[in-house]
């Protein structure tokens, strides 16, 4: 790696306009979520609570990074016919290595997201960032664009997160080290605690922590996005 | 070589395939004890969970705030495991915090294994016991803390594979749930009723609590989980009540 | 047969892929613009879960489990394997189409590589290990899931036929509307949920 670094570093800069173009333009202008619409059914799942959308975030940003790297690295040589499958080995290889990692340092939050580990190895983002630029361009420039994409999604997994937990739960990071509790009705219950700590006087929405939540708070946010951002309506 | 002959692609994959499968078998070599320490502390703390008032580690502190290391010690030095047939006798050989309960739960009831795990806490007993059933989507399980008088329930706790977040997994996302089952009992005059967790409100507030609204598939799946369940330890339960009874006569005519 | 018909209407409508657990959504939603391509699409779907299914499960109880060829277990290698099968039945399926049936393959053709990354198949294979599924029983779920799968592509893109030249917001036409056309359809099949379909079989 640090051999190919060095190489890249003779011809153009390390990380000049374009670099930086390929890590901030999955944030807004190409999201992986909102224009891209790739990568849905994970960002659904596991975004009831923030922290383990965090950890996804962080999970699906290393693998779209490095399976980027070593795809782009490999290019010359893969052969056309056997494309697909050793693109979707080598992701499969770092979504392995990610839960070994899971169970390893964090069993409960391994626990927590089970069977969706395993679907990042179909987070169509990957795959995505795979065929449309690591297999035509260099490996740093592609390690950026899988980690920008990569960031891009958690991002909007993160807000999602956000909004489902405090407005669904009336709490911020549960689960982790840090949690916030704010809001203390659990109105999930038949007969209503008394112990609210702050807005004691916000019933929690069942409905925000149903997964249907997450495509609605995604839908406004295209929404919103595309109000501003007039060049990507949808014209058709 | 001629990248699109069969042999390259044969050769690569092939090649592709050793990489892969011996990095992953090396990464899993060193990670797997402690993979596998850590499902056991997981499980060690679900089984603490069920006793989360008796913890002795000052007020308000559960078991999920305890560190990994106090979870281990705990079990070490005030856990006595036990298994049990569902006979009721003693089984040797087998280590209680190694019943898998899920493959228990396809065997034949005779040939069931039962944990039970007897907790100490400045000087009194708790029985914790654990049960396994199926919700709406999926299984699901918990723990159930008994007190000294094997009636009365001291706590417990709940897992699931799949329920519904927000509804079914209410029951193990809101300590609301789990913690109103403090204080009931398990038996009628000396008859096993266990315990209802009922729709719309507990009315029999020392048999019944209350249901989740909106996830009764899942309510029912734990009302019967725990019937069935504490149902297999009956005989061995049966036989410690009549221990402690004739115990405390015996103490009465001293 | 009776537990066949149970898993398959439960995985069909009531554990539904794309409205109860949201998977496979990527292609839902980019390839939900004409019934006609949602159809083809759908179908393909049924097709590649219908036979991955059973063989990702011989996999996994013959060759990755403790009891099986190998004698250790190899679960660790699951991910790696189960989408190694489903891209290569993708490719084979791909192959026997184009060179039997012409018309059919100019129909699907296009949608058969974008099945690969469908998170409803490779999703469908691991809830069957989780769920501890045995051999027909995962033959009727990977048949109902991928039915499922068929109908909900297809009222989407019934709906958005429909809806196409409707009154919305600029921003929200489109790829907004259709999110929270899913969300609504989720919530509708939520009403299924708890509904044991064994009352109706007789199992």
């Amino acid at each position: 790696m640090a051999e190919v670094k060095a190489v890249e570093k003779v011809k153009e800069p390390l990380f000049g306009r374009a670099e930086k173009k390929l890590l901030t333009d999955p944030l807004n202008d190409n999201n992986p979520i909102t224009v891209q619409v790739l990568g849905v059914c994970s960002a659904l799942a596991v975004t009831s609570l923030v922290y383990p959308s965090v950890v996804m975030a962080i999970a699906v940003t290393l693998v779209t990074g490095f399976s980027s790297l070593f795809t782009s690295m490999l290019r010359t040589y893969i052969p056309s016919q056997v494309r697909m499958i050793v693109q979707l080995v080598i992701v499969a290889f770092l979504v392995t290595l990610v839960e070994m990692a899971l169970k390893y340092f964090n069993y409960p939050i391994y626990k927590q997201l089970s069977v969706y580990i395993g679907l990042i190895i179909t987070n169509c983002i990957v795959m995505g960032r795979l065929e449309a630029f690591a297999m035509a361009n260099k490996p740093w420039r592609s390690f950026l664009d899988g980690l920008g994409n990569g960031i891009g999604y958690g991002a909007i997994l993160v807000m999602v997160g956000v909004v489902r937990e405090i407005f669904g739960k009336g709490t911020l990071f549960a689960g982790s080290p840090i949690e916030l509790k704010f809001i203390g009705n659990t109105s999930a219950y038949m007969i209503n605690t008394t112990d609210s700590v702050l807005f004691g006087w916000y019933a929690n929405n069942n409905l925000m922590v149903l997964p249907a939540a997450a495509m609605f708070i995604i839908g406004i946010m295209i929404w919103i996005q595309r109000s501003y951002n007039t060049k990507l309506v949808d014209v058709s | 070589m001629d990248k699109n002959s069969t042999n390259y692609v044969l050769l690569f994959v092939l090649m592709m395939t050793v990489v892969v499968a011996l990095v992953l078998t090396g990464v899993r070599q060193g990670t797997e004890s402690k993979a596998l320490e850590n499902e056991a502390i997981f499980n060690k703390r679900a089984v603490l969970a069920a006793v989360n008032d008796y913890l002795g580690m000052g007020e308000g502190v559960t078991a999920n705030d305890l560190a990994d290391e106090k979870v281990l010690e705990i079990f070490d030095s005030r856990v006595k495991q036990i298994t049990l047939n569902t006979a009721g006798e003693v089984v040797e050989g087998v280590l209680a915090e190694k019943i898998d309960m899920a493959k228990e739960k396809k065997k034949d009831m005779a040939d069931r294994v039962l944990p039970l795990f007897q907790y100490e806490n400045e000087g009194e007993t708790f029985y914790i016991l654990s049960v396994r059933g199926n919700g709406l989507w999926d299984e699901i399980w918990g723990n159930i803390a008994l007190e000294s008088d094997i009636n009365t329930i001291a706590g417990a706790s709940f897992d699931h594979k799949g329920e519904t977040p927000g509804l079914g997994a209410e029951i193990k996302d809101n300590p609301t749930f789990p913690g109103n089952f403090s204080g009931k009992k398990i038996f009628r005059d000396g008859e096993f009723v266990s315990v209802v967790v009922r729709k719309g409100g507990a009315q029999d507030t020392t048999y019944e609590v209350d249901g989740i609204s909106g996830a009764t598939v899942t309510a029912d799946g734990v009302t019967k989980m725990l019937h069935d369940g504490i149902s297999l330890y009956l005989p061995y339960l049966n036989q410690a009540r009549q221990n402690s009874k004739m115990e405390s006569l015996l103490i009465d005519q001293h | 047969m009776g537990e066949f018909i149970n898993i398959f209407i439960k995985s069909a409508f009531i554990e539904n892929m794309v409205l109860a657990y949201f998977l496979g959504m990527c292609s839902y939603l980019a390839v939900s613009k004409s019934v006609n391509t949602a159809f083809g699409l759908g179908l393909a779907v049924i097709f590649v879960l219908g036979v991955t299914m059973p063989i990702n499960w011989v996999i996994n109880e013959y060759l990755l489990s403790e009891n099986g060829l190998f004698g250790m277990d190899l679960t660790f290698l699951r991910f790696i394997l189960f989408i190694a099968v489903i891209a290569s039945m993708v490719q084979l399926v791909e192959m026997v189409v184009e060179k039997f049936s012409p018309a059919l393959y100019s129909a699907l053709g296009i949608f058969l590589p974008l099945i690969t990354v469908n998170c409803a198949i490779l999703g469908g294979s691991l809830f069957m290990v989780s769920r501890e599924y045995n051999l027909s029983q995962s033959v009727a779920f990977g048949l109902g899931g991928g039915f499922g799968w068929f109908l909900a592509i297809i009222a989407i893109a019934a709906i958005r036929e429909k809806i196409r030249y409707s009154n919305i917001p600029p921003a929200l036409r489109g790829l907004g509307m259709a999110f929270i056309l899913t969300g609504l359809m989720g919530i509708a099949f939520m009403s299924l949920m708890g509904i044991d379909p064994a009352v109706f079989t007789g199992k």
